[in-house]
């Protein structure tokens, strides 16, 4: 390993991406350029890695904060968030599911993968691309035939990024107005529905271009209605491998009556 | 790091983390009792507010639960991992804070001021030793602003007003700072 003495000025050579990989390690940033960082973090393995690289060089440094015991209250709710099976799907149906529970835990989501935020700025980035359109009326979604469901998904912020229409006939779901399916190298748009306060289940890998119909297993169909949350994940290929959510969720939405 | 080989503690870490994964609650208890007092200090230094600690400790151990899974021992020490989510979920609740209250200048630290020497007391590991070293070797103010970003999640720009000096040149003490530790640190360990 090189041992060369530091340049006069101790920047020379430093490239644009290292010193953003050091200022989002030491944590330095204001939030609009640590979203900005957090967003190159989801798509870019390579800055990834740097970031890595100066967290693991930092850490040591946790050494000198002293710890603090937490009281017994935290682990008590970390529990029934967590370790707790989930009840059994009761009858529901006169009921619309409120946001509560599961779903009402919003700092959960923001805890899968590296945020909510970020999460907001990747379907913003999927929303720009070319040939998405600039469908203002996207939260309006015509399916053909049979009773509808519709919701407009939104990101963290409340912004509505996307449209979902759900024919319950057909079993088909369609977006809108996003344009390419962008969920970065080798990861995937993952579809869930969380009715109640049970744990979100998987609708499957979809493919989130403009216009494009996705057919869903009518086994998975069952229960899904009027008032349960559509929510959309970036997962590895293949789908999330846990069964539940484990990257970021760009977008959330009720199910409504069209 | 490089020279970081996973120590007995990090191995069984990591251990538990890979059976938290499969849904073992018992499991993931235990990590819990391991780890909470060191990334709630982590986090309390952050966020100040007692209440608003507890709400992102909890917040970073249910991410740790649902990303279990994830947890690479090749990438990263289990502890640095969880340390990590923790500050990160720390410094994202400060930053939501509206219109965060400026420290008045009397209260605030003055980075001259504030040495190498407060932390070292508390430094065990060999790691943190070298770490501490190489911080005590920066020019104190380059130091003290790397120790405010880290410990408090101060941004450059709050920095650079209590210092005043121009943001660029906050930046640059800082990053000078780092990269003079990392060399600091690949050249004692060549």
């Amino acid at each position: 390993m090189s041992a060369a003495p530091t340049p006069e000025n101790g920047l020379a050579g430093l490239t644009e991406d290292e010193a953003l990989a050091m200022d989002y390690a030491l944590g330095g940033l204001g939030r609009a350029e640590r979203k900005a960082a957090e967003l190159r973090l989801v798509g870019d393995p390579a800055f990834r890695a740097r970031v890595e690289q100066w967290q693991t060089l930092l850490s040591p440094l946790d050494e000198a904060t002293p710890p603090v015991a937490p009281p017994a209250s935290v682990w008590a709710a970390i529990a029934a968030e967590t370790t707790v099976p989930a009840p059994k799907p009761a009858a529901m149906a006169a009921k619309p599911a409120p946001s509560a529970g599961w779903w009402h835990n919003l700092s959960l989501w923001r805890g899968l993968g590296i945020g909510a935020p970020v999460a907001a700025a990747l379907a913003v980035v999927m929303l720009a691309q070319p040939g998405a359109g600039n469908d203002p009326g996207g939260d309006a979604v015509a399916v053909a035939g049979g009773p509808q469901l519709r919701a407009t998904l939104a990101g963290a912020d409340g912004k509505p990024l996307l449209a979902a229409a759900f024919d319950p006939a057909s079993g088909q779901v369609r977006f809108a107005p996003v344009a390419q399916n962008d969920a970065g190298a080798g990861k995937v748009p993952e579809l869930w529905v969380i009715e109640g306060s049970n744990p979100p289940r998987s609708l499957g890998i979809i493919d989130i271009s403009a216009g494009t119909a996705h057919s869903i297993p009518r086994d998975r169909l069952a229960g899904v209605k009027q008032g349960a949350i559509l929510a959309i994940s970036i997962e590895p290929i293949g789908g999330s491998p846990t069964g539940t959510p484990t990257g970021p969720v760009i977008a959330t939405g009720a199910l409504t009556a069209a | 790091m490089s020279a970081a080989p996973a120590s007995a503690g990090a191995a069984e870490l990591s251990r538990l983390l890979a059976r938290a994964a499969e849904g073992d609650a018992a499991a993931f208890q235990i990590f819990y009792d391991r780890t909470s007092a060191k990334l709630f200090g982590v986090i309390l230094r952050i966020v100040m507010e007692r209440q608003e600690a507890e709400d992102v400790l909890q917040e970073v151990y249910v991410t740790v639960w649902r990303k279990a899974a994830t947890f690479d021992p090749a990438r990263a020490s289990p502890i640095t991992w969880a340390a990590t989510i923790a500050r990160n979920r720390a410094i994202d609740r400060l930053r939501a804070r509206p219109a965060r209250p400026m420290v008045p200048v009397e209260a605030a630290h003055d980075l001259a001021d504030d040495g190498p020497a407060p932390d070292a007391g508390l430094v065990a590991s060999h790691d943190a030793r070298r770490l501490a070293e190489a911080l005590s070797l920066l020019e104190p103010r380059h130091a003290a602003a790397i120790r405010a970003c880290y410990f408090e999640g101060v941004t450059y720009d709050e920095l650079a007003a209590r210092e005043n000096v121009p943001v660029g040149t906050l930046k640059s003490w800082v990053r000078r700072g780092l990269l003079r530790m990392r060399g600091q640190l690949e050249a004692s360990e060549a």
